[in-house]
């Protein structure tokens, strides 16, 4: 640069907004940043019939946190505390997961909760452990999620509403199924099933085709000595689960279409256009990137802001919406610095609804497919979305990504990441 | 209110001659400096307002000049070019002595205030460097390996020297030192670190790094430098325990401050201007504690004592005035305005 430029461009920064907003704020690295070393999951599994239909929870958890010590090489002893989110398991799992992490190698040092926030259970718990490390709290944490749908799925999940709920109107709402305000919605906002089917398709198709290409392969880890009895024969026997098997082949909107409603007679939304019941765990180490420096351990990428709304509980499907535009206002960047969006697809109607309305580009949403392809085991999900999404970004060398999900009873979640 | 109009030169800094009070020096450069020649302009302050009693013109933009403390007739001024010249009123159109060593802009230099016999200069190259007005060459450079907008000498000490950089650090040098692999660095500041934490207070906002423009060492109080820039607050600190973060930080400009200046006269008044076009009157809050900032940024019970709105332009140079009575100022924009002020006019503003 010459004189005059590098004279004029040297004004110009010193005139640029401050505190930095934009891509530019984001990226910057800083030694109190929180950092990713590890995003881990198990396979996703088809609830009550996949390999892990007969496995517990626990087993799931302490299976992908043995992974994380092992693959990222952290000594279990710096663990300072453990986030697990999970949605479905009696008394929050607690109790459990507790164990899991003895088991899995960690020390009785290393502290662990379980958090419910439904189906963003497992972006909380990052979050949460980001936030800890953020205020100083702790040095290093993993944040995981876990659901086994096959054994915790059902009507233990929530209790009976006191007359107190019921009598009041939003409240009531709060237990209405998500299948029923689904189709409600989807009936209101005017989501044709023919859109919700083509998008539906695009997510077995990419899924198919990722999981062909062994995009998955790098943040799944394989599970031997699974306990399966096979349904048939009653037979018990032993299996190793590498792959998620929730995944269909030559789904297209043709086969779609001729799937029938499962909520109402004139419905749209059906089994092959929501998210499928799947059993998984994932689990995301994070730390001061001062600390992983010192550790020497590999950055994967670094946490840069999260949001959390609500929105009216029949209306939770449009969480995301709510969500998104509030962390890009926090981190100062527009969608369109966005390079990637893992978007979860709880149903094809609200997750179509919210690209449209945000006006997102459908190239950079799920390019993998998502949880109508291969699963939502509910407190998983959150967590497992951080390693898919730094595994795309690291193969199309592409930096900012956000993942977000609608929550069950009217919220909404959204966090921002950099892969580094 | 004074005012003089350097017509087709914007102001980059304005310096009280330290033997004359009616005496003032402007350096300036046309279309802004970025590009085109620069003038030194000598002002009087008489009865009849301020007068161009001389100017001198140079090849490249003007950014800053120090009066010299031992010749009441000389002054040196800080070249685009990366040259430094030095100028002798007496002496019509040329410099007496120019030298070319720095390979960026030059934008500070300072005369040293207690031995009277070397100046520093800093530069865009991350250099800062000592001169002697008798030798050709420079006598000892100090990398900061980042762009410096700001270097001053201790006005306690022959041997201290302090800069701030683009790189968000303030540096202290003391040449007593020996030369070593440090090159006489003694102490490195990140002048973004947050306050100390305080019970029962709200945890400060992280603070990104950001180019530092401008410092300045207080007159009364040892150890203790302000320092500013482009995340448009003033900061305080005392280098005898820097690692405590700052003393005090004083918000309220909406761009970034380009000058500061302590009092000659106070030891916690302070003097600023900025790209907001503003010049402001500070209280850093080091005796009478001023009611708490509504500012998420302010800390340490500093404020604003009152704002100069006269500039048209970005306000970039203030001094005090060494004499007479306390409260008088001058300050140079890009408007071309030289304006002299009495900081008491503008209280409570």
């Amino acid at each position: 640069m010459s004189g005059p430029q590098a004279r004029l461009s040297s004004i110009t920064s010193q005139l640029s907004p401050y505190p930095p907003r934009g891509i530019a704020s984001v990226v910057t690295k800083s030694a109190d940043d929180v950092v990713i070393t590890s995003a881990l999951r198990t396979p996703f599994t088809k609830g009550g019939k996949g390999g892990f239909k007969d496995t517990h929870a626990s087993d799931l958890l302490a299976h992908v946190l043995k992974a994380t010590i092992e693959r990222s090489g952290i000594d279990p002893a710096l663990v300072e505390d453990m986030a697990v989110g999970t949605v479905l398991a009696p008394g929050g799992g607690a109790t459990e997961f507790r164990a899991a992490a003895l088991v899995a190698g960690f020390p009785v040092s290393t502290s662990v909760k379980s958090l419910n926030r439904q189906c963003s259970s497992g972006l909380q718990a990052c979050v949460d452990i980001a936030n800890a490390i953020k205020n100083g709290m702790i040095d290093v944490g993993i944040g995981a999620g876990v659901e086994s749908m096959s054994l915790q799925y059902g009507l233990n999940a929530v209790s009976e509403f006191s007359e107190l709920l019921e009598a009041h109107p939003e409240g009531k709402n709060c237990k209405v199924p998500m299948g029923l305000l689904s189709e409600k919605m989807a009936k209101d906002r005017n989501i044709k099933r023919a859109d919700q089917d083509a998008f539906a398709a695009r997510s077995y198709q990419r899924a198919v085709a990722a999981q062909k290409a062994g995009k998955f392969d790098k943040e799944i880890v394989p599970m031997s000595n699974v306990k399966w009895t096979d349904p048939k024969s009653e037979e018990e026997k032993t299996i190793t689960v590498a792959k998620d098997d929730g995944i269909r082949d030559g789904m297209t909107v043709e086969t779609l279409a001729k799937i029938r409603p499962a909520f109402a007679k004139d419905g749209s939304i059906h089994a092959g256009n929501a998210s499928q019941i799947s059993d998984g765990a994932a689990a995301v180490l994070l730390m001061r990137r001062s600390t992983a420096e010192k550790l020497g351990q590999k950055i994967i990428g670094k946490f840069v802001a999260a949001s959390v709304v609500g929105v009216e509980p029949l209306l939770m499907g449009i969480g995301p919406w709510k969500a998104i535009p509030e962390v890009l206002k926090k981190a100062g960047i527009s969608k369109d610095d966005v390079d990637l969006w893992e978007i979860n697809e709880a149903f094809a109607s609200q997750c179509l609804w919210c690209i449209n309305e945000l006006g997102l580009d459908q190239n950079k949403i799920n390019p993998n497919g998502g949880a109508i392809a291969f699963g939502h085991p509910l407190g998983c999900t959150g967590a497992r979305q951080v390693s898919t999404l730094f595994n795309e970004l690291e193969r199309t060398g592409k930096r900012i990504g956000v993942t977000s999900m609608c929550v069950g009873t009217g919220m909404g979640m959204a966090a921002l990441w950099v892969k580094e | 209110m004074l005012e003089f109009r350097t017509q087709g030169f914007a102001g980059h800094a304005v310096k009280y001659s330290p033997f004359f009070d009616s005496r003032l020096a402007v350096a300036s450069a046309a279309n802004f400096g970025l590009v085109g020649n620069g003038r030194l302009h000598i002002l009087g302050l008489t009865a009849n307002g301020i007068v161009a009693e001389k100017w001198f013109d140079t090849q490249d933009a003007l950014y800053d000049l120090a009066w010299s403390e031992i010749h009441e007739n000389q002054l040196i001024a800080a070249a685009g070019d990366g040259s430094i010249k030095l100028f002798d009123i007496g002496i019509d159109q040329f410099p007496i002595q120019s030298w070319q060593e720095h390979k960026r802009e030059v934008f500070a230099v300072h005369w040293n205030l207690v031995s009277k016999d070397t100046f520093c200069s800093s530069s865009w190259d991350g250099c800062i460097k000592i001169w002697s007005p008798h030798r050709p060459e420079s006598l000892t450079t100090l990398p900061t390996h980042s762009c410096t907008y700001s270097a001053a000498y201790s006005p306690r000490s022959p041997s201290l020297l302090s800069a701030v950089s683009s790189d968000s650090h303030l540096r202290l040098f003391d040449l007593r030192t020996p030369a070593s692999a440090a090159n006489h660095l003694i102490l490195s500041v990140p002048l973004h670190s947050p306050p100390p934490a305080q019970i029962g207070q709200p945890r400060s906002p992280v603070i990104p790094p950001s180019e530092a423009l401008t410092h300045d060492w207080n007159k009364y109080r040892d150890n203790i430098v302000a320092a500013a820039g482009v995340d448009r607050v003033i900061r305080t600190f005392d280098l005898r325990a820097p690692q405590q973060g700052p003393l005090s930080i004083l918000a309220g400009h909406e761009y970034a401050v380009r000058k500061i200046a302590w009092s000659p006269h106070l030891p916690d008044i302070l003097l600023s201007a900025s790209y907001d076009m503003t010049c402001r009157v500070w209280n850093d809050g080091s005796g009478v504690k001023g009611p708490e900032s509504a500012d998420a940024l302010a800390y340490g019970g500093g404020r604003q004592l009152g704002q100069m709105n006269n500039h048209t332009e970005f306000a970039v140079g203030v001094d005090w005035c060494l004499f007479g009575s306390e409260g008088w100022c001058a300050s140079v924009g890009w408007d071309e305005k030289v304006l002299v002020w009495d900081v008491r006019a503008v209280m409570g503003q």
